[in-house]
């Protein structure tokens, strides 16, 4: 498993660099819309490793098609010149009725699928390569058809999966999705996310996906259950901070990520006797 | 209305929208509820995008913000303002006819004004490098710029121009720029709502 934590400002990264150079983390997730005004190449010379691309503002579900014909083709140069691992992008609503919406919301998965299915086909095609969408992290019960939808797009469009192991949790809290459900979708792809989340103040029964803590016993639990699931060459799993975000702190969890993630060939490649 | 307990049936995303900007609807739902927290994690964001932001606007509201946020949400929800990066300006219309009118100065003027540029640069995904805002009622151009070097971040600069652009009709008008230079002044575009 390849390890990766998330680069999203620029005053970060001299901690992303320190984690790459003391071997913390094996590659790293640029939020790649926030660089779009940044030569292709000079991004590429401050990575000294590969890198994903995550796509945070495409909002390809309900931009404009010029927009984003314009936007995918900048995106293009990026991906030409920095050759990422992988290309993901968010499934949700940013606007109700044209109004923004800063806390995103979740779509409404068999309601608007075919919609939503002939966008991502679409925005797959202008990006010009295969693209990943990451499942969110339900506080409604929208997240019970989340399951279904993400094996049903991908076998509609080709479109994979960048699986949010913590926010597949959230769904488990929240809405009651079971951590079963997620086995196919777990076994279909190789690139994955993890963060940590928090109880609300309001009802500590629910829960809320902040990345600005550490990880959460469960997600580990979840993470170590499935150890064999995730971990297939070439699976990239990426830590998300994003607030309280403190070099020490990020190390552990990484450490502790690590340490799952430990192979152990003694096991797998047991001496014939 | 007395809180009513959360109907234990599917309670979609959809049964919300219509209330994520509306504070006064968030009393609709048990305060327990996923329904309560989810409007509750929404109105949060725009708190915050507001008075973390502009902490200034606290010393006239209290320290809570809610004589300033509950009716200027009410009031946008009202005009269906978009609540994109003008927000902060449409905050300054809606204190230009509130009780607090009287007690609006130019460094918060320019600190909205500098705010909504900076919301434009970290979240607009156009080509251009760059927006400009103007007041009618201020010499100084608050100029934005998106993040172009790996290590940077979105700069926000108070410009006094030797030879100072006209003046926009209608409060605040604004300009993009397609590079990194101050170059060229296509005219006032009006703010969109």
């Amino acid at each position: 498993m390849r390890i990766g934590f998330n680069f999203t400002l620029g005053p970060t990264l001299e901690l992303v660099q320190q984690l790459i150079a003391e071997r913390h983390i094996d590659y790293c997730e640029l939020l790649i819309d926030n660089f779009l005004q940044v030569p292709p190449a000079e991004l590429a010379a401050a990575f000294d490793c590969p890198v994903g691309f995550h796509i945070m503002f495409s909002k390809f579900l309900e931009n404009d098609e010029a927009t984003l014909v314009e936007m995918a083709a900048r995106l293009r140069r990026y991906i030409e010149v920095l050759r990422p691992i992988y290309v993901s992008d968010h499934v949700a609503r940013f606007t109700h009725e044209g109004r923004q919406l800063y806390h995103l919301a979740e779509p409404e998965y068999r309601r608007d699928y075919e919609a939503m299915r002939a966008r991502v086909a679409w925005w797959q095609e202008q990006l010009g390569q295969r693209l990943l969408l990451e499942n969110y992290p339900s506080i409604m019960d929208n997240g019970r058809d989340a399951p279904w939808f993400f094996q049903q797009i991908a076998r509609d469009t080709g479109a994979g999966v960048l699986f949010d192991a913590s926010n597949a949790v959230c769904g488990q809290r929240n809405c009651g999705v079971d951590l079963t459900e997620w086995e196919p979708v777990i076994d279909a792809t190789n690139h994955f996310h993890v963060g940590g989340y928090n109880a609300s103040i309001l009802a500590p029964t629910i829960t809320l996906d902040t990345h600005d803590r550490a990880l959460g016993a469960d997600t580990l639990a979840f993470l170590e259950r499935y150890r064999d699931r995730f971990d297939r060459p070439g699976a990239t799993l990426t830590y998300e901070r994003d607030d309280q975000i403190e070099y020490d702190a990020i190390v552990q969890d990484l450490s502790a990520l690590r340490q799952i993630f430990t192979p152990t060939p003694e096991l797998r490649h047991a001496r014939i006797a | 209305m007395p809180a009513s307990p959360e109907i234990r049936t599917a309670l979609l995303e959809s049964d919300l929208l219509d209330a994520l900007m509306v504070p006064a609807r968030q009393g609709e739902f048990a305060r327990d509820s996923r329904a309560f927290v989810r409007l509750d994690t929404s109105l949060r964001a725009y708190w915050h995008t507001l008075f973390d932001i502009c902490p200034e606007l606290l010393s006239l509201s209290g320290p809570d913000g809610l004589a300033i946020f509950r009716p200027f949400m009410a009031w946008a929800a009202e005009r269906q303002l978009s609540m994109n990066w003008t927000y902060y300006l449409w905050v300054h219309r809606w204190l230009q006819q509130s009780p607090f009118a009287d007690r609006l100065s130019p460094q918060l003027t320019l600190s909205l004004m500098a705010a909504s540029a900076a919301r434009w640069a970290m979240g607009d995904r156009g080509p251009n490098g760059g927006i400009a805002l103007g007041s009618a009622e201020l010499p100084e151009l608050v100029v934005a710029w998106k993040c172009h070097t790996v290590t940077g971040g979105r700069e926000v600069e108070c410009l006094s121009l030797e030879e100072p652009l006209p003046p926009p009709e209608g409060g605040f008008g604004w300009f993009t720029l397609p590079g990194f230079e101050l170059d060229n002044f296509p005219g006032w575009s009006p703010i969109p709502q």
